[in-house]
């Protein structure tokens, strides 16, 4: 018969001192409580840093910005910011720096569902333009003749005729 | 064997089975984080569906074409980030058991919360009045200039010349019989007292809807609406003009005015090409975004009727995790929808 160690699932043997016999400390971090109180420094600091993130995707729409960059460039920058402020806010505000390994059971697979939903939806969506059927095309939405900045979008190429 | 049997027996007394969560933390702690990872995939799904849309579609309305503001939208951003700074400090406040303080950086938390709201339902009220409707029969946005766009706009001008005909009716029917014929009579003035003031009370608003009725013939005319060869995006343009991007100026102060602009209750359809489906993934996004505040505001007023002590922490963290991502969310959504 083997012994339920502390650490293995399922149900285990209450101990007399009544901690479960979960050691907290044991999962490869200190747990998130014990490290809070080193002062609230670091909130301000992020607080700062999520500013001037922010002032810097408001950047891109300056007149200087737009006449210097190309709207990818701008869009590129700007992606890289948000993922920037979100690591930071879930890092430092949502405490997952400082939180055990349990973090990654729960966020890694809901991040891979994510993307796997983005990646499903091109085929669903995105190429539905693509082919679409005469009658849907003539209600398509078009840029005006006289457009002073059109989109430098192409126009959908034609649909094979059915 | 007995002794041995009731050997087992003792045993099984002593050893108490009790089942545990899977992770080492608290089990409303682990309830929430599985909440956010749900939360996580549905904005994913909705970010996604817009950022796909939006690259498919062959045309998009530019930012200021369809009444957005770059800088409210910032504004936005940084009242959410001292939002999370706030609800951060209360909970930081609570372990420390200081329960005021942690009271008053919730009461912050709730202002910050409400003032996001106030602009998004200012920035709602600014759309929703120039027609830029996710749903009709509200949305005036046509897709195209073609005829379908113009027999809308003819249809429109003729809706608006026989409601303010009937209304003129309604008005005057009003009136007694015997002081219709008094006021039809006009060359048998001086009127009586009664007819007079009764005339004098319903001539402005009949003044009103007269000259309306003359502005929509006469815009008729002038849109040359009724000309097989009508240059259909010159009306729209008239309608709905294109914000002048070179306009000298704060650029966002560039705002289409147009006959919409001019004279509000005209409501005339206009072309705003891809609008529909920017007015659809905008309010889609942003309104569950709304709906998702909205719900941390009330989880706020609750947490507020409560003594926010250490015992009440992880009460707070829970919160603030969710707090959190709806911060984390607008993060995308700012540049996704404004600046983009």
């Amino acid at each position: 018969m083997s012994e339920h160690s502390p650490q293995s699932h399922g149900p285990v043997v209450e101990p007399h001192d009544g901690s479960l016999g979960y050691d907290m400390s044991a999962h490869g971090a200190p747990s998130g409580h014990d490290v809070h109180a080193t002062g609230i420094a670091k909130y301000i600091y992020v607080f700062i840093a999520l500013c001037l993130l922010t002032s810097l995707s408001f950047l891109t729409y300056s007149s200087w910005w737009r006449a210097n960059f190309t709207p990818a460039e701008s869009r590129l920058l700007m992606m890289a910011v948000s993922c920037t402020k979100a690591l930071l806010v879930i890092l430092c505000f949502m405490h997952i720096w400082w939180e055990a390994n349990w973090k990654f059971i729960l966020t890694i697979p809901a991040m891979l569902m994510s993307i796997f939903l983005i990646l499903m939806l091109v085929p669903d969506v995105g190429w539905r333009l693509h082919h679409a059927s005469e009658e849907q095309k003539f209600h398509m939405a078009q840029p005006k003749p006289d457009q002073p900045n059109p989109p430098a979008r192409e126009q959908p190429s034609p649909a094979p005729s059915s | 064997m007995a002794t041995a049997a009731h050997a087992d027996e003792h045993h099984a007394q002593h050893i108490k089975l009790q089942y545990q969560s899977g992770l080492p933390i608290p089990l409303g702690k682990t309830i929430v984080w599985l909440f956010l990872s749900t939360e996580i995939m549905f904005f994913a799904g909705l970010i996604g569906t817009y950022v796909v849309l939006r690259f498919g579609a062959p045309t998009w309305p530019q930012t200021h074409e369809v009444h957005l503001s770059e800088p409210i939208g910032a504004f936005n951003t940084f009242v959410l980030i001292c939002s999370s700074v706030t609800i951060v400090l209360a909970l930081e406040a609570a372990r420390a058991n200081k329960a005021r303080v942690a009271k008053l950086f919730m009461l912050c938390t709730f202002l910050l919360g409400s003032t996001f709201l106030g602009v998004k339902s200012y920035e709602y009220s600014a759309k929703f009045a120039h027609g830029l409707y996710p749903w009709s029969p509200h949305s005036q946005i046509h897709e195209r200039a073609n005829l379908e766009y113009g027999s809308a706009v003819r249809a429109r001008l003729k809706t608006l010349t026989t409601q303010y005909g009937d209304q003129s009716k309604e008005l005057f029917d009003k009136l007694s019989e015997d002081q219709q014929k008094q006021i039809g009579e006009l060359e048998k003035q001086p009127w009586s007292d009664e007819v007079r003031a009764q005339y004098v009370a319903i001539a402005p608003q009949l003044a009103e809807l007269k000259s309306r009725i003359q502005k929509c013939n006469d815009l008729t005319t002038e849109l040359k609406l009724e000309d097989p060869n009508v240059d259909l995006v010159q009306v729209t343009n008239k309608i709905y003009p294109p914000p002048d991007e070179s306009a000298s100026g704060l650029p966002w102060t560039a705002e289409p005015e147009g006959l919409n602009g001019e004279y509000p209750w005209l409501k005339l359809p206009f072309v705003v090409p891809g609008g529909n489906m920017w007015a659809s993934t905008y309010f889609l996004l942003t309104g569950f975004h709304a709906l998702h505040v909205f719900v941390g505001l009330i989880v706020f007023l609750i947490l507020m009727t409560m003594e926010l002590n250490a015992a009440r922490a992880g009460m707070l963290e829970n919160t603030g995790l969710y707090w959190h991502f709806v911060d984390l969310v607008w993060i995308f959504l700012f540049p996704l929808l404004y600046l983009f």
